[in-house]
Order: structure tokens, then C-alpha cells, then sequence
């Protein structure tokens, strides 16, 4: 029952794909000598063929079809509740407005990709930093819904309003 | 883990598996889309959309009742995930998050919360739909039925999953996310993601050898 355990994620990350060729050669070199190792390669793969959904059938497909009219004619419903919703602070409208001129036409057009050297571009993308996620998450409401009612923070209970 | 080493395990990663860490074309693109998008642009809101809803899709029809419903939570997701983007944006172009990231976080939140909130019994979604994609009309082989019934159980089982091994193994089967994805999007290194899907495999293992007790 138990993998050597070197090995024991390697042998899950098979079942769902995601070993790079490095990983691979070096995991089906070692299950090539190891029986245990082989039983339990087939048992993850045989875990996850169960907990796999069925792939969406076209009666699905169809069922689920139009999610951007639906969430467009939302948004124009709670944007016509709540006028405030696209208020923006000076600065936010402002560095929309640059992005939206450098690169909105490329994407909206006939969205040729933009070119790496595009010196505004590139500029952007230097100043652009990664925030602190969890901040950022917990601020939104987002991090703790499973421990902590969905309306805990002040931002979530925004949210849920805006939700109604 | 600080932030800062979380940047530093993006900086590293290599250029073939960076799907949400660094500034790609792709990543401008969507960038702009949401900046149209917050100036009222709904060509662009459309845009975002569609670029990103079979995902959405993936994420949130294992926890809903009918096609219907997934439907219904997807746009929510969306709507959601732009309100939090914007809501990022306002505090500068340097606390905004990569869209998708906010999706894949949203989504997989909303669809939980929705199914703890509006069920209590566990049921399995889509059950009437047949695999085949036809309306099945001939009754299922005996062998056929204590395979659906394993499926159903294992439904159940990979939602009474802890959080952490339930979202990351659900946007790998579900979704089919790279786990560096997975990893950014969840907030965690994407050994942590690794890690938590080898023990999903392994909880889920238990929980069907065990009901296979008589
Ligand atoms: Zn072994």
C-alpha cells in the first residue's frame, strides 16, 4: 500500500498529467523496478478516472450557452440600480485611460498581438508589481469563505450587496 | 510565505510553464480588456467573457444542481470577479491582479459557498445527463450502475474534501489548470499545490476503499 516515498507525488502528478519529461523518465525508469510503486500508479489513476466529471454533453453545452448576454444584461441591471458603480477615483480613471489607449484598439481591433516592443507596453509592464495576494483576497472577502460567514468583512458585505 | 518569495518563485519558474506569473501578451491584453471593460466598455466586458468561460464553466458545474444553474453561477462569477478587480484597481495599477486569477479565485469560492448554502443533501450534479450524450433509454448493465454509483460516491467524496486538497484538485481535473496556475491563483507555491493534490489522491483513495467495505 505504501509507495516509496521519493516517489509518492510524482505517482499522483502521473494520474493527472502533470509530470515534465525530466520528472517522467526519471518516475517510469523507477516503476519499471518496483511493483509497489506500479499498484499504486494504477490505483491514483483509477481514483481520479472516477472522480473526473463526465465532459459537458451538447444538451449541456446548449444549456449554458449566452453566459455573456446574461452577465452583461446583469451588470446593466445593477449599473442602472447602483449609479455609483462605475465611479473611479481620478487616478484609477486616468491610468485606465492610458492602458485603454495603448492597447485597447490592438485587442479590440482586429486584435493583432501586441508587440513586446511597444516601448508604453513595456513601460507598463516594468512598473506592474505583484501585490500581496492574501491582502488583496481577504480584502475582497475572498480568502476565508469556508471558516467565516460569506458577509464577515465590511468589503464582502459590499459585495453581497452588490450581489442581491 | 512572504510575498516577496513568492515573487522570487515566479521570477524562476521557466518561461514554458508561466501561465499567470509574468506579463505575457496575452496578459497586457486582458489588462487593457479590464481597463476598457472599467470605463464602461462592453465590448470588452464581452471579450473577457468569452475568453474565459469554458473555464468558468469547468470550475463550477461540479457543485451546481443542473446546466441551468451552472449558468446562473458563472455569471456571478464573473460579475464578481470584476467587481473585486475593480475594487484592486482603485488602490492603484500596482495592487491590480491578473483577471484570471481573480476568476479562478472567485469561482472557486462562489460554487462552494453555493452549494453549502443551497444544499444539504449531497446530490450528484448532471446525474440525469447521460456520458454518451443521448437520452439512454435501455436500462444500464448491473456493471454499468455500480460504476456510477462509485462516480456518485467519489462526487461526494471530493467535496467533503479539506479546502485546500479540494480546490487544487478540483482546477486540475476539472479546470485542467497547470498547477503553476493553480498555485498563483490559490496563493501557494506550486509544490504546496502539488503536494495537496498527491494527499486528494490519497483521501479519496481511502474514502472509496472504505465504503467498498461490506
Ligand atoms: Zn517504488
Amino acid at each position: 500500500m505504501t509507495a516509496c516515498q521519493d516517489f509518492d507525488v510524482l505517482i499522483s502528478l502521473r494520474a493527472a498529467g502533470a509530470l515534465d519529461p525530466e520528472e517522467s523518465a526519471r518516475l517510469e525508469a523507477h516503476l519499471s523496478t518496483c511493483a509497489a510503486c506500479r499498484a499504486e500508479a494504477e490505483a491514483d489513476a483509477a481514483v481520479l478516472r472516477l472522480a473526473k466529471l463526465p465532459a459537458p454533453t451538447d444538451a449541456e453545452r446548449q444549456a449554458t450557452s449566452g453566459i455573456v448576454k446574461g452577465a452583461l444584461a446583469e451588470l446593466h441591471r445593477r449599473e442602472g440600480r447602483a449609479s455609483s458603480w462605475k465611479r473611479t477615483t481620478a487616478a484609477f480613471a486616468a491610468a485606465a485611460a492610458i492602458l485603454v489607449a495603448v492597447l485597447a484598439p490592438a485587442v479590440l481591433g482586429r486584435r493583432p498581438a501586441v508587440p513586446p516592443e511597444d516601448a508604453s507596453a513595456v513601460t507598463a509592464a516594468a512598473a506592474w508589481q505583484e501585490p500581496d495576494l492574501d491582502t488583496l483576497w481577504s480584502d475582497a472577502g475572498l480568502l476565508d469563505d469556508d471558516a467565516t460567514s460569506s458577509a464577515d468583512t465590511a468589503v464582502d458585505a459590499a459585495l453581497v450587496a452588490v450581489d442581491l | 510565505m512572504t510575498p516577496a518569495n513568492r515573487m522570487d518563485d515566479e521570477s524562476h519558474r521557466p518561461s514554458l510553464r508561466l501561465v499567470a506569473g509574468g506579463v505575457t501578451p496575452a496578459r497586457r491584453e486582458e489588462e487593457a480588456l479590464v481597463a476598457a471593460f472599467l470605463v464602461g466598455d462592453d465590448d470588452a466586458f464581452g471579450e473577457l467573457v468569452r475568453r474565459n468561460e469554458v473555464m468558468v464553466l469547468a470550475i463550477v458545474r461540479r457543485y451546481a444542481q443542473t446546466p441551468e444553474d451552472a449558468k446562473d453561477l458563472a455569471q456571478r462569477v464573473f460579475l464578481r470577479a470584476f467587481e473585486a478587480a475593480r475594487r484592486s484597481l482603485r488602490k492603484g495599477p500596482r495592487a491590480a491582479v491578473p483577471f484570471r486569477r481573480w476568476l479562478v479565485r472567485v469561482a472557486v469560492n462562489l460554487a462552494k459557498n453555493h452549494r453549502r448554502d443551497g444544499l444539504r443533501i449531497v446530490r450528484a450534479p448532471l446525474e440525469e445527463l447521460d456520458r454518451s450524450g443521448g437520452v439512454s433509454t435501455a436500462p444500464a448493465a448491473p456493471d454499468v450502475l455500480v460504476l456510477r454509483e462509485r462516480e456518485r460516491r467519489m462526487r461526494e467524496a471530493v467535496l467533503l474534501l479539506p479546502r485546500r486538497q479540494r480546490e487544487v484538485l478540483t482546477l486540475r481535473i476539472d479546470a485542467e489548470l497547470p498547477f503553476a496556475e493553480i498555485a498563483s491563483s490559490l496563493a501557494i507555491t506550486e509544490n504546496a499545490a502539488k503536494v495537496s493534490f498527491h494527499h486528494a489522491t490519497r483521501a479519496l483513495r481511502a474514502a472509496l476503499a472504505g465504503e467498498d467495505r461490506p
